[in-house]
């Protein structure tokens, strides 16, 4: 029973800080396409910015950064297994 | 108004604090004089100072616990002095798997290890036993030993590695929360609060002008004010 309380109170808890984090690298990286696009091309049109910036998300979204995120739900468990592991055995 | 602050946040940190102090692992440095069990009938306070019955059992109102009972190297400030001798007792139960994340549940195995190394004064067996918990008299609590190795002499220095760990993983967490909320607060909270500002200021623009033209059509009436 232990064992299931901790797996749900876990997985919401590892759901909220997955949900954050992959807010935050969308985020993040909106902002340094956005500033790249202002570098390059001082004073162009705003619709073009829009048009570079959602180009460089698509590729974002496909890409292989993005899936490191799924490491916020694998690292724990591994963690505690390893922790179980090593108080366990002797 | 900045004392309270001042007090709230130093009362924060003692609890954080003491709640880290009590759940992290220590390492003493002890000779194992024996093992016992006794029964042992919780109060309403101590209860919170003890985990639960052995992974897989029922829990009730009343239960044996394990001890050891051992002598050890006082420490002091983290471990950084040492000083004389001290008898130490360790309870030796299982956490199972929820609080504190130890997912202990070899306390049997640990009290037929504690057996084996156990030593008299004459000949002592140094071993290092990790434990987390406090020990007090008054309500009867004990710290909780969750592992037994044995060392070769009473001047060995355990290491704290995983405490060490733990901290910079605390670092690094809070950084990069903070970064999370600058984040949130550049890109979300502040333009949307900036919006409605000038949505705010759009409204009362508004009221301003409606209040203008109705002062003038009274105006147009009364004469213009003084």
């Amino acid at each position: 029973m232990a064992f299931i309380k901790l797996a749900i109170v876990g997985f919401l808890v590892l759901t909220v800080i997955f949900l954050s984090v992959s807010a935050y690298s969308r985020s993040v990286r909106r902002e340094r396409l956005e500033k790249r696009w202002a570098e390059e091309n001082p004073g162009a049109d705003l619709a073009e910015r829009d048009a570079y910036v959602e180009a460089g998300m698509e590729k974002y979204f496909s890409g292989f950064r993005r899936r490191l995120i799924v490491l916020v739900y694998v690292v724990p468990v591994v963690v505690v297994g390893l922790i179980v592991w090593l108080t366990n055995t002797n | 108004m900045r004392a309270l602050r001042i007090g709230w946040r130093l009362l924060l940190v003692l609890i954080v604090g003491a709640v880290l102090h009590y759940a992290l692992p220590q390492q003493d440095v002890a000779r194992i004089t024996g093992t016992e069990v006794i029964r042992t009938d919780f109060s309403g306070f101590n209860r919170l100072f003890y985990a639960q019955a052995d992974s897989g059992n029922v829990e009730n109102t009343t239960r044996d616990l394990r001890l050891i009972n051992t002598v050890r190297k006082r420490t002091m400030l983290l471990g950084l002095v040492r000083g004389k001798d001290q008898t130490m007792v360790y309870r030796n139960e299982d956490t199972g798997w929820i609080w504190p994340p130890y997912f202990k549940f070899d306390s049997s195995d640990l009290q037929a290890e504690a057996d084996d190394v156990r030593s008299t004064s004459a000949d002592p067996n140094w071993v290092v036993i990790r434990h987390y918990g406090w020990r007090n008299r008054f309500f009867t609590i004990y710290p909780n030993a969750t592992a037994i190795r044995e060392v070769p002499g009473p001047d060995y220095r355990p290491i704290p590695w995983f405490n060490i760990g733990f901290f910079l993983f605390l670092l690094f967490a809070g950084l990069m929360l903070r970064a999370m909320w600058r984040q949130f607060r550049e890109r979300s909270l502040d333009p949307a609060m900036e919006r409605a500002g000038d949505r705010w200021d759009r409204v009362e623009a508004n009221a301003k002008e409606r209040r203008g033209r109705l002062g003038r059509w009274w105006e147009s009436w009364t004469g213009p004010r003084k």
